[in-house]
C-alpha cells in the first residue's frame, strides 16, 4: 500500500526553479532513502512535501490530496519533518520543545505527557536535560531532540533531513538503530535524506537518486549497489 | 524568449556613455532652469529639497551602505545649524566659513558616536542614535549653556547681509544668480545648496567606489566576516560615522543662513527631522547614490502639492469625498498613505523600481575583459 | 524620606505606562523582529476612542475594554494587511511602513477629533476631564510613612504588575504562549511542527496594540486630557525601556520601564538644580548607554536579536 505518492513535484525559491518534476513513492511502514549531491534539491523536496514552500504537482498522502494543503494541516494529517541542521527552538527548554512538537494534537495533556515520557525513554540523554535550554545541548542531543519533537505529533511518515549531520559515527549508528526500531515496532514510514550512503543503504528498503532536481535512478538498495556506475558516481564505495 | 523590445548595452560602451551624457545634461538643465525661470516659491522649494538631499545622502552613506541604522542625524544637522548661528552672531564669522567648522565639529561628534556603535548593534543602536536626536534640542535649551545657545528663544540675524550692489551675471541672457540685486537672495542660497549637494555627492561617490566602500558593504552584510577579511572595524566605522555626521552638518549650516533664525524646537532638528531623512532615503532607494536625490525631490513635491490643500475647496474634485470631510488639512494623511503604498510597490525605493522596470527592456552587461565577441543574443532579463 | 517615597511611587506609575508600551514593542519584536514605530499612535487612537465612548455615556470599564478590542484589531490588521506583505520584500521597508501608520493614525486623530486638548468645553464635551481608570481627584491620597501618595499612581503600578503576571502565565503555561515563544525562537521550525505562524504573528500584534491601548488610556487618565502629541514621548520612553530591558524580554521591558520612570523622577527631584527639566532626558539615556556598553542586548535580552 503506498502511503505517500508524489507526481511531477516542482518547487523553487522565487524565480529559481530547483525541482523539475519529481516522482516518488513511500509505502506504508517503509524506509526510503534519498541520496544526492549537495544542492541537488533534497531539502527542497522535503520542504515542498511539508508545504512550507510553494509547489506544484500532485502529492497524495494516505489517499488524500495534500498538494495544496497548509503546513499545519499536513503535520496534522501525519507527516512530520526533522529539518536539516536540527532546527530546534534554542531558547525553549527541552520539555517545551517536546510540547511544541505536540502542538497540532488535540488530545489530553496527560496523553501528551505520556508520549514525552515514552520518547525520553528512547532518548535518555534528553530526559536528563529536560529543563535545559535546547540551544545549550550538544549537536547530537539536539538532533535527537529534533527527531523526538517530530515524533511528538504522532506521524505516520517521518521526513528526516540528514540526521547524521555533524554527529560522531557512533551516535549516527545509534540514531539509525532507533529509526529502524521505530520502523519495525511502530510501523513508522521514513523518508530519509542522507549523505552517509553506506549507512543509509543498510536500513533502506528502497533508494532514490536525485540530481539537480530530477530523480535519475531508483530501486532497491541491493539493485542500486549492484550497478557499478551508480555505485561509483553516487554511493562512493 | 519573448519578442518584447529588448536592448543589450555594454557598460563603458558608446551607448552607455550617450545615456550618461544625456542624464547629466538633463540634470544640469533642471538645475539651471530653477533659479532663472521658476517662481520664487519654487526656488524656495528646490532649496529645501536640496537641503534634504544632502542630509539624506549623508545618512545613506551610514545606513544604506554601512548598514548602521541612525535616527540621530537631526542632531548632526543641528550641529551645523548652531555652529553657523553661533559663529555668525557671536564671533562675527562669515557664514560661509562656519561651514568647515560645523563640518569638523560634527565629524568629531560622529566619531564619538561610532565608539558605542562598535559594540551596540541593530535596534539597540537605533535607540542610542535616537537618544542623540532627543537630547540635542534639550541640550541646546540647557540653562548651563544658555549663554552660548540662547536657549529656547533661539538665535536670529544669522543670514548673509546683502548689499544692493552685489554683482549680477548673465549667461546667454539667463541670470543664474537670479535677481540678486533686487534683494531677492533666494537663488544665492539655491546655488549654495547645489554646491553642498554636489560636494556631498562626490564624497559619497568617492567613498562608495573606493576600497573603503567595499569594506562598508562587507560590514553591512556580515560584520564578523568583514573583520575576518581584514577590515578594521573600528577605523572604518569611525570614519564613516564621522563623515556621515560631518556632511549632514553642511545642509544644517545652509539652513541656518537661509532661514536666518534658529530655534531648538524647529521640527527639522528634532526626531521628526531624522525620520524625514530616513523616509527620503528609503523612498528614493537606500544604498544607491541617486536614491536620496530622487527621494528628496519626490518628498518635497508631495509635501508642496498636498500642503496647498489646506482649505477644503482646494482639494481636487475627485478627492473631495475622501478628504473633504475633515477640518484638518489632509497633507499628513496623504503623505502617510503614499509612503505606505510606495513600500508596497517599490520596497527598494524609486531607484529599485526604476532598475526593475529598466531591466525588462535593457540588459547591461559588464565590460568584457579582453574578448571582442559580444555576448550571445537573448541573455534573459531577470524576472520575465 | 517622605519625598523619596512620593517620588518613587510617582516614578513607578510613570514607568508603568512606559512598561506597557515597551511590553507591546517587545511582543512584536519577538514575533517578527520589527520595531513598531506606530505603537504609541495605536494606543493614542484607542485613547481617543475611549474619550468618544465616554461622550456617548458609556461607563469607563466597558469603554476601556472596547478601546482595547479596537487596539487589537488595529494591531492585527496592520500586521496582516501592511507589515506581512512588505516584510517579504524588504525588512527595512517595514520600519518605514510603521512610520507611515504612525503618521496616518496621528493625522486621523486630528482629522476626527481636531487638534485641541480633549475634553474641551469649547467644543462642548460632556466630560469634565478624561475618564480616569482610578480615583484621581486632588484629595485621593493615602499616607504611607508620612508620604502623601496618589491612589491612582499606586493603582496603575499594581495594574501593570497584574498585567505582567497575566502575560507571564499566558507565555509560559498556554498553548498560545508556547506557539508565540516557538515562533520567536525559530519561525521555520514552528511551521514544521504545525504552528500557524501567520496567525500567531497576527495575534501578537493584536495583543501588543491592546496592551498599548491600556497604557494610552491610563496615561491620558493621569494627564486628564488627550491630545495628538500625547503618546510620542511616551513611545520614545517605551522604546528606551525595551532597549534597557532587552528587546526580546517581556520581563525586561517592565523592569526597564519602571527603572526609567523612577530615574526620571529622582533626577527631576534631586538634581533639578544642576540638570534642569530639559536635560533629565539625557540622564535616562546616559543610563541606557552605559547599560548597553556593558550588555549590548540590554539587561535581559539575548544576544541573538539585532535585526531591525
Ligand atoms: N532559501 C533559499 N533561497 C534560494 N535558494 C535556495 C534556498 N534554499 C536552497 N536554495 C537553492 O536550492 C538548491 C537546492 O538546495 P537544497 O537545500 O534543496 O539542496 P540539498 O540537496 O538539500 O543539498 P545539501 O546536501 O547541501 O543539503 C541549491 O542550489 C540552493 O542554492
Ligand atoms: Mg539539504
Amino acid at each position: 500500500m503506498t502511503l505517500l505518492q508524489v507526481r511531477g513535484l516542482k518547487a523553487g525559491y522565487g524565480p529559481l526553479k530547483v525541482l523539475e518534476g519529481i516522482d516518488l513513492e513511500v509505502g506504508e511502514g517503509e524506509i526510503v532513502v534519498m541520496l544526492g549531491a549537495n544542492g541537488a534539491g533534497k531539502t527542497t523536496t522535503l520542504r515542498a512535501l511539508s508545504g512550507v514552500i510553494p509547489r506544484t504537482g500532485t502529492v497524495e498522502f494516505a489517499g488524500a490530496d495534500i498538494s495544496k494543503a497548509s503546513p499545519e494541516s499536513i503535520v496534522r494529517s501525519g507527516v512530520a519533518q526533522v529539518p536539516q541542521g536540527r532546527g530546534t527552538f534554542p531558547e525553549l527548554s527541552v520539555d517545551d520543545n517536546m510540547h511544541a512538537g505536540a502542538y497540532p494534537r488535540r488530545d489530553s495533556s496527560a496523553a501528551i505527557k505520556t508520549d514525552i515520557g515514552k520518547w525520553y525513554d528512547v532518548f535518555p540523554r534528553l530526559a536528563d536535560r529536560r529543563h535545559q535550554r535546547a540551544g545549550s545541548l550538544s549537536g547530537g542531543e539536539q538532533q535527537m531532540l529534533a527527531i523526538a519533537r517530530a515524533l511528538m505529533s504522532r506521524p505516520t511518515l517521518l521526513l528526516c533531513d540528514e540526521p547524521s549531520l555533524g554527529l560522531a559515527p557512533l551516535i549516527t549508528q545509534e540514531l539509525f538503530k532507533v529509526l529502524e526500531r521505530l520502523n519495525k515496532e511502530e510501523g513508522l514510514a521514513v523518508l530519509l535524506v542522507e549523505q552517509n550512503a553506506n549507512l543509509a543503504m543498510h536500513i533502506a528498503s528502497r533508494v532514490y537518486l536525485l540530481e539537480t532536481g530530477r530523480i535519475v535512478a531508483s530501486g532497491s538498495a541491493a539493485e542500486l549497489s549492484a550497478d557499478d556506475s551508480i555505485r561509483k558516481a553516487y554511493l562512493g564505495f | 524568449m519573448s519578442r518584447k523590445l529588448h536592448v543589450t548595452i555594454r557598460s563603458g560602451g558608446p551607448a552607455s556613455w550617450v545615456i550618461r551624457l544625456l542624464t547629466a545634461a538633463f540634470v544640469v538643465l533642471i538645475v539651471l532652469w530653477v533659479p532663472t525661470r521658476a517662481s520664487d516659491s519654487l526656488i524656495d522649494t528646490a532649496t529645501t529639497a536640496l537641503v534634504w538631499m544632502a542630509a539624506a545622502m549623508s545618512l545613506n552613506l551610514l545606513v544604506g551602505y554601512a548598514g548602521q541604522l541612525s535616527l540621530g542625524h537631526s542632531a548632526f544637522l543641528g550641529i551645523g545649524v548652531y555652529t553657523t548661528a553661533i559663529g555668525v552672531t557671536r564671533w562675527g564669522w562669515s557664514p560661509l566659513w562656519t561651514m568647515p567648522v560645523g563640518f569638523a565639529v560634527a565629524f568629531v561628534v560622529g566619531v564619538l558616536v561610532s565608539l558605542p556603535a562598535l559594540r551596540i548593534k541593530g535596534v539597540y543602536l537605533a535607540l542610542v542614535t535616537l537618544s542623540l536626536a532627543l537630547v540635542f534640542p534639550q541640550f541646546i535649551k540647557w540653562p548651563k549653556i544658555e549663554w552660548l545657545t540662547k536657549g529656547a528663544s533661539g538665535i536670529d540675524q544669522v543670514s548673509y547681509k546683502f548689499s544692493k550692489d552685489n554683482p549680477t551675471f548673465e549667461l546667454f541672457g539667463w541670470n543664474p544668480w537670479g535677481n540678486l540685486r533686487g534683494q531677492n537672495v533666494k537663488p544665492f542660497y539655491y546655488w549654495m545648496a547645489v554646491l553642498v549637494v554636489v560636494f556631498v555627492y562626490l564624497v559619497c561617490r568617492g567613498v562608495v567606489k573606493s576600497r573603503m566602500g567595499r569594506s562598508l558593504v562587507a560590514i553591512r552584510d556580515n560584520s564578523t566576516a568583514a573583520a575576518v577579511m581584514g577590515v578594521n572595524l573600528a577605523v572604518t566605522k569611525g570614519v564613516v560615522f564621522g563623515l556621515s555626521a560631518a556632511m549632514c552638518a553642511l545642509p544644517g549650516s545652509l539652513l541656518a543662513m537661509k532661514t536666518g533664525t534658529v530655534t531648538p524646537d524647529t521640527a527639522m532638528l528634532t526626531v521628526s527631522g531624522s525620520i524625514v531623512m530616513l523616509v527620503i532615503m528609503v523612498v528614493g532607494g537606500a544604498g544607491s547614490l541617486w536614491g536620496p536625490i530622487l527621494g528628496a525631490a519626490a518628498y518635497e513635491l508631495i509635501a508642496e502639492k498636498t500642503g496647498e490643500w489646506n482649505e477644503a475647496d482646494q482639494i481636487p474634485g475627485f478627492l473631495q469625498p475622501v478628504l473633504g470631510w475633515s477640518e484638518m488639512p489632509p497633507s499628513t494623511g496623504i503623505f502617510a498613505v503614499v509612503l505606505i503604498a510606495l513600500m508596497f510597490f517599490a520596497p527598494y525605493g524609486i531607484v529599485g523600481l526604476w532598475r526593475k522596470q529598466i531591466a525588462r527592456v535593457v540588459t547591461v552587461v559588464p565590460r568584457p575583459a579582453g574578448t571582442a565577441n559580444l555576448p550571445a543574443e537573448g541573455s534573459a532579463p531577470a524576472g520575465s | 524620606m517622605e519625598l523619596f517615597l512620593q517620588r518613587l511611587v510617582d516614578g513607578l506609575s510613570e514607568g508603568s505606562i512606559y512598561a506597557l508600551i515597551a511590553l507591546g514593542l517587545v511582543i512584536i519584536f519577538r514575533g517578527t523582529g520589527h520595531l513598531n514605530f506606530a505603537q504609541g499612535e495605536m494606543a493614542l487612537f484607542c485613547a481617543y476612542c475611549v474619550y468618544q465612548f465616554g461622550e456617548w455615556g458609556i461607563p469607563m470599564i466597558p469603554a476601556l475594554l472596547m478601546g482595547m478590542v479596537i487596539g487589537f484589531f488595529i494591531g492585527a490588521l496592520t500586521e496582516v494587511a501592511l507589515v506581512r506583505p512588505v516584510s517579504k520584500r524588504s525588512p527595512f521597508a517595514v520600519f518605514i511602513v510603521t512610520i507611515g501608520v504612525f503618521q496616518f493614525l496621528n493625522w486621523l486623530d486630528s482629522a476626527i477629533w481636531g487638534g485641541q486638548q480633549l475634553p474641551s468645553s469649547a467644543i462642548g464635551s460632556k466630560q469634565r476631564t478624561y475618564p480616569s481608570l482610578f480615583p484621581n481627584d486632588p484629595d485621593d491620597f493615602v499616607t504611607v510613612f508620612g508620604a502623601a501618595i496618589k491612589i491612582s499612581s499606586l493603582c496603575i503600578f499594581c495594574m501593570v504588575l497584574v498585567i505582567t503576571a497575566l502575560l507571564f502565565v499566558v507565555f509560559n503555561y498556554t498553548k498560545l504562549g508556547l506557539a508565540m515563544r516557538a515562533v520567536a525562537s525559530n519561525a521555520d521550525s514552528a511551521k514544521l511542527v504545525g504552528i500557524k505562524v501567520s496567525q500567531v504573528l497576527m495575534v501578537s500584534w493584536g495583543i501588543a496594540a491592546a496592551i498599548g491601548a491600556l497604557g494610552g488610556v491610563a496615561f491620558a487618565g493621569i494627564i486628564t486630557t488627550v491630545n495628538t502629541g500625547l503618546m510620542f514621548t511616551v513611545f520614545l520612553y517605551g522604546s528606551a525601556a525595551a532597549t534597557l530591558g532587552g528587546f526580546d524580554s517581556p520581563g525586561g521591558a517592565v523592569i526597564g520601564g519602571l527603572t526609567i520612570g523612577v530615574v526620571q523622577n529622582m533626577v527631576a527631584g534631586y538634581a533639578d538644580e544642576w540638570v534642569g527639566t530639559s536635560m533629565k532626558v539625557a540622564v535616562s539615556f546616559l543610563v541606557i548607554l552605559v547599560v548597553l556598553l556593558v550588555r549590548p542586548s540590554g539587561l535581559f535580552g539575548t544576544a541573538k536579536v539585532e535585526r531591525v
